[in-house]
């Protein structure tokens, strides 16, 4: 065990968080030089694509160090982007130390602050790491100083790396293994693993990424998940190489995989304990906070004979990603569907995206929404995550919408445009203070108009310099009204939004127009409104088609007409009936689209 | 509310035969026009008039016994430009039609282009066996001619029409088209007057569109927008009736007396047989009753009391291969079975074209399906107000579901077809 290493590494996107275990793979020799694909450990197609990890991953490398001795090394990769804070604690809890790398030109960034006060807060040794000193425009000196003055540790003997070219990697092997300290816990104690992780594959069932705290698991023993009662036998243990590499046995702060032949998706919580069935544990492990959700769309398969296969892709989702949340809903222009919430509006989009590419699934999106707190004329308070369940005015004696705390950094250049920002989603500064070549901004601003397009728009004015992160503060009273769309005077319940009441009119302006944009013309002319209870604010008009028909039509060749009907009745299957009208699936993202010309 | 009456077994194993009309495809021109998507080739060289006409009279002899015993009800030739055939040509082939076959005081039609017509041959087509005459007018507006690749003048289809009723060929008509590149209203409207001083017995009037395979769908003209072409639309019919000229199809205009006896034909589903280089045709007869139509075909509708067989041919498309293939005895079209679900489609696709829609009865022995089979989008297109009822009893599409004739027809479209289980 004194030769067990267990560590992750915090870092913003794109500051080389990737390329980097990919050389430490390649240097413990992990995998053969043709087995080494850029960014080995972003496996899901869509990580490669973004660039960004999502999820957690785990492998193990086996490093000869100077002193001779040949330690094994558990990388535990974690998610950098803002919706995935919780990720990364997960990950920090198998791991006794952590690197923290900065990019050497760009310096410290938010989300990086926050992720490295979680693994302090965790007990584990955190190593600065300066990365990307190949740069011309590196400036190592500068990072270590706002390594300092903004996290506030001590970052003088940093090492100093290039990813890229493998420029310092071996002197940060060296480090890792003589700073961070080898895991502790009692090899001949009852069973105790923590289960980090845990995804269905369709040929063996539930895999686990577990990190042993006490005891030791043997292939073929009768384990028991402590939560559900349940034993198993441990049919096959393992470790990632990066490659599936079968073991006899997973020793005491060891982490690999467990399969267990667990069929039942829920066989295996993520957080929960792993014991002996014979000798258990006297308890469990504490696990991982849940956290709360704090988006929701409601999602719809757009062929309703999809639905069961969508309740069961997204029961398969939920078994590691445990910040999905999600319940039946019932829309009247999309159908059967589910209620989902997400971490944030990326977190929402990855799901979304995996469902369609994973499941293979086609679904539609209601306009996303936050958590609004309700206080009611009876004096209960209720909790509404769907603005078309948000009851009527009459009942309501309060709205209090979600208020997050907010910390962002960026170079004083952009500071004007920023300020200038956060005023208009109706932020309020709480701190601001320069530190290094940075600003550090503290604001408080309503969730809903974060969630909307904040991160986008905060680094397009910034260049794509300012970073951010955020936590949630606390339920606040606000002039909130619902903003209805209704189409030829039928209510669309999945366009219904919640808003401020001094940019009702605006939103409702906005909406009306880009639903004028999106809906094709039709038989009829349909008005597009947008109401504030009986109240309408906005309106626009798609004016009536004039004709659909073929101009010539005699004995010939009838197989092209056939082809074209079918094509277009293909099409107004796509649709959504609302009445007599037939709306397509973008219109119901309009919402999303507003503000971005 | 449907008045479908239920079959009764007498009716339904009385087989009734749809009339039976002719059409010959002729398919060059002196050049192909930049909107046209018929099989049509530029001439290269000469036609090789002695050559096409002796394939298509073999072409002839090898279907005639697929409907011997029927009366033929029009013949109709088209192209291409057939005026570039000599009457003596166009003679012979009329004669080998009367040969082969029971033809009676039948409408025989050929298509004309004002630019490809040598002055004082009507007289002579008519004198072949032609009595009715469809011309490529399109416009008489010069910038628009020229826009739409036309060889001819505005001049030429009016000395056209008057050698037409000098040869004693008053039955003819003129096609127009509207919504041209730049076209505004006024000149549609302009068109369609000096065409009727020309005094034709019918007149059709097309939206240009552009077509896949065309030189204007590859580089599409600016072409003016869909409320203009429906204004263009509105006044033009409204002058038509005004003058006479009724509307009965989407794009055909006459008095009632001068209908187009050969295109009607294919709007109620009547049969035809298609001669020539690209030609298609629709043969009905008797099938084995209770027989599958086609293999692997399944009809979801319960099956019809008649077992009629609707087979569709067609010839290559490119001449020389058409020549080739009756020359080396290879010449019988291919052949493909129209099975009971894509029937209800095939006839909504013609006959609700027509302003007076189809009966009951001719939708069951057009198609030997029982129109019980359709009343759900019946009912479905009803209620949207497209279709209404009509006398027959039949059906008829509202002027809404003329104008959205696609929307309804649509609705006649069987769903995709059941996966089989794999036998295996």
């Amino acid at each position: 065990m004194q030769h067990i290493r267990n560590f992750s590494i915090i870092a913003h996107v794109d500051h080389g968080k990737s390329t980097l275990a990919d050389r430490l793979i390649q240097i413990c020799g992990g995998l053969t030089q043709r087995e080494m694909q850029a960014q080995v450990l972003d496996s899901m197609a869509l990580e490669r694509e973004r660039g960004i990890t999502i999820k957690a991953q785990a492998v193990t490398l086996l490093y000869k160090a100077n002193d001779g001795v040949e330690y094994q090394l558990n990388f535990i990769d974690t998610p950098g982007h803002v919706d995935f804070s919780y990720e990364v604690s997960r990950s920090l809890f198998a791991c006794e130390g952590a690197l923290l790398v900065v990019d050497a030109a760009q310096g410290v960034e938010a989300q990086s602050v926050a992720n490295c006060y979680t693994a302090i807060e965790q007990g584990l040794e955190v190593l600065p790491v300066i990365n990307k000193i190949d740069l011309p425009s590196a400036d190592p000196e500068k990072v270590i100083k706002e390594i300092e003055e903004i996290i506030g540790i001590g970052a003088s003997d940093a090492v100093r790396v290039s990813a890229k070219t493998g420029e310092g990697v071996v002197d940060l092997l060296e480090e890792l293994v003589l700073k961070i300290p080898p895991p502790k816990g009692d090899p001949d104690a009852p069973l105790q693993a923590l289960i980090v992780d845990s995804w269905f594959d369709n040929y063996v069932g539930v895999v686990s990424l577990v990190r042993v705290v006490n005891g030791r698991l043997r292939k073929g023993e009768k384990m028991r998940i402590m939560s559900t009662g349940r034993s198993h036998g441990a049919d096959r243990l393992g470790r990632f190489s990066p490659k599936a590499v079968v073991v006899e046995q997973l020793g005491a702060g060891e982490v690999g995989f467990v399969i267990a032949g667990i069929k039942d998706i829920d066989g295996a919580p993520v957080g929960d304990t792993i014991t002996h069935d014979a000798r258990p544990c006297a308890q469990a492990l504490p696990g991982f906070k849940q956290v709360q959700p704090r988006v929701f769309a409601g999602l719809f398969p757009v062929n309703a004979d999809d639905y069961e296969a969508f309740r069961d892709a997204l029961q398969k989702l939920k078994l590691n990603d445990s910040a999905l949340h999600y319940e039946p809903e019932v829309s009247t222009a999309l159908g059967f569907g589910f209620r989902c919430g997400f971490l944030g509006l990326l977190h929402m989009d990855i799901v979304q995206e995996r469902l369609e590419r994973e499941y293979n699934l086609d679904l539609i999106t209601s306009a996303p929404t936050v958590v609004y707190e309700v206080a009611l004329t009876d004096g209960s308070v209720a909790f509404v995550d769907n603005p078309s369940k948000l009851p009527p005015s009459a009942e309501l004696a309060e709205v209090r919408e979600p208020i997050i705390t907010a910390n962002i950094l960026l170079p004083p250049e952009h500071i004007g445009a920023v300020l200038q920002l956060c005023t208009e989603k109706r932020g309020v500064q709480k701190k601001m203070q320069y530190l290094g070549s940075q600003v550090s901004l503290q604001y408080e601003l309503p969730l809903a108009d974060v969630v909307l397009d904040f991160f986008d728009r905060l680094k397009s004015v910034s260049r794509g310099f300012a970073s951010f992160d955020y936590e949630f503060n606390r339920f606040q009273a606000a002039p909130l009204v619902k903003l209805d769309v209704l189409i030829n005077g039928d209510r669309v319940d999945a366009l219904s939004v919640i808003v401020h009441r001094d940019n009702a009119y605006f939103r409702g302006r906005e909406l009306v127009d880009k639903m004028q944009e999106l809906i094709p013309r039709q038989m009829f002319e349909v008005a597009v409104q947008a109401a504030i209870g009986g109240n309408v604010v906005a309106r626009a008009t798609v004016k009536a088609l004039r004709k659909n028909v073929l101009a010539k039509c005699y004995g010939g060749d009838i197989s092209r007409k056939r082809k074209l009907l079918e094509k277009q009745k293909e099409g107004k299957k796509r649709m959504k009936q609302v009445g007599q009208v037939e709306i397509p699936q973008e219109a119901f993202l309009a919402v999303l689209k507003l503000g971005k010309k | 509310m449907i008045d479908v009456q239920e079959g009764n077994d007498e009716r339904h194993n009385r087989l009734v035969v749809p009339p039976l009309a002719i059409y010959v495809h002729l398919p060059w021109c002196v050049r192909k026009c930049p909107y046209c998507d018929f099989n049509s080739h530029a001439i290269n060289g000469e036609v090789p008039e002695q050559r096409y006409i002796e394939a298509l009279i073999q072409d002839l002899q090898l279907q005639a016994p697929g409907v011997s015993g029927r009366l033929v009800g029009s013949v109709f030739i088209g192209g291409g430009t057939p005026s570039l055939f000599t009457p003596a040509a166009i003679a012979r082939l009329l004669e080998a039609i009367r040969g082969q076959l029971d033809c009676g005081g039948m409408e025989v039609t050929m298509e004309a282009n004002p630019g490809a017509i040598e002055h004082g041959r009507f007289a002579e087509y008519r004198a072949a066996g032609i009595n009715r005459v469809s011309l490529g007018g399109q416009s008489f507006n010069a910038t628009h001619l020229q826009a739409l690749g036309r060889i001819h003048q505005a001049g030429e289809t009016v000395k056209a029409a008057e050698e037409l009723h000098a040869a004693g060929l008053e039955n003819f008509n003129i096609d127009l088209m509207y919504g041209l590149p730049g076209q505004s209203p006024q000149q549609a409207l302009d068109d369609l007057r000096t065409a009727m001083t020309l005094s034709p017995a019918h007149l059709s009037h097309y939206q240009l569109t552009l077509e896949p395979g065309t030189a204007f769908f590859h580089r599409p003209p600016a072409l003016p927008d869909d409320d203009m072409c429906w204004d263009m639309q509105q006044r033009c019919q409204a002058l038509l009736a005004e003058n006479g000229y009724h509307q009965y199809e989407i794009s055909a205009y006459a008095p009632p007396s001068r209908r187009c006896q050969h295109n009607l034909n294919y709007w109620q589903f009547g049969d035809y047989v298609g001669l020539g280089a690209g030609a298609h045709g629709k043969i009905s007869s008797a099938g084995a009753h209770g027989e599958i139509t086609s293999a692997g075909a399944r009809s979801d509708a319960p099956p019809a009391a008649d077992s009629l067989r609707i087979q569709r041919t067609t010839h290559p498309r490119l001449p020389r291969r058409y020549m080739e293939a009756i020359e080396s005895g290879q010449g019988q079209p291919e052949v493909r079975v129209v099975t009971d679900r894509e029937r209800p489609f095939e006839f909504m696709l013609n006959a609700l074209r027509l302003m007076q829609g189809f009966t009951v009865e001719q939708f069951e022995t057009r198609t030997g399906l029982q129109a019980r089979g359709i009343i759900e989008p019946i009912e479905a297109a009803v209620a949207k107000g497209l279709l209404e009822p009509a006398p027959g009893p039949g059906w008829r599409p509202t002027p809404l579901g003329h104008r959205f004739l696609n929307d309804l027809q649509m609705m006649f479209l069987a769903p995709p077809p059941v996966a089989e289980p794999n036998p295996n």
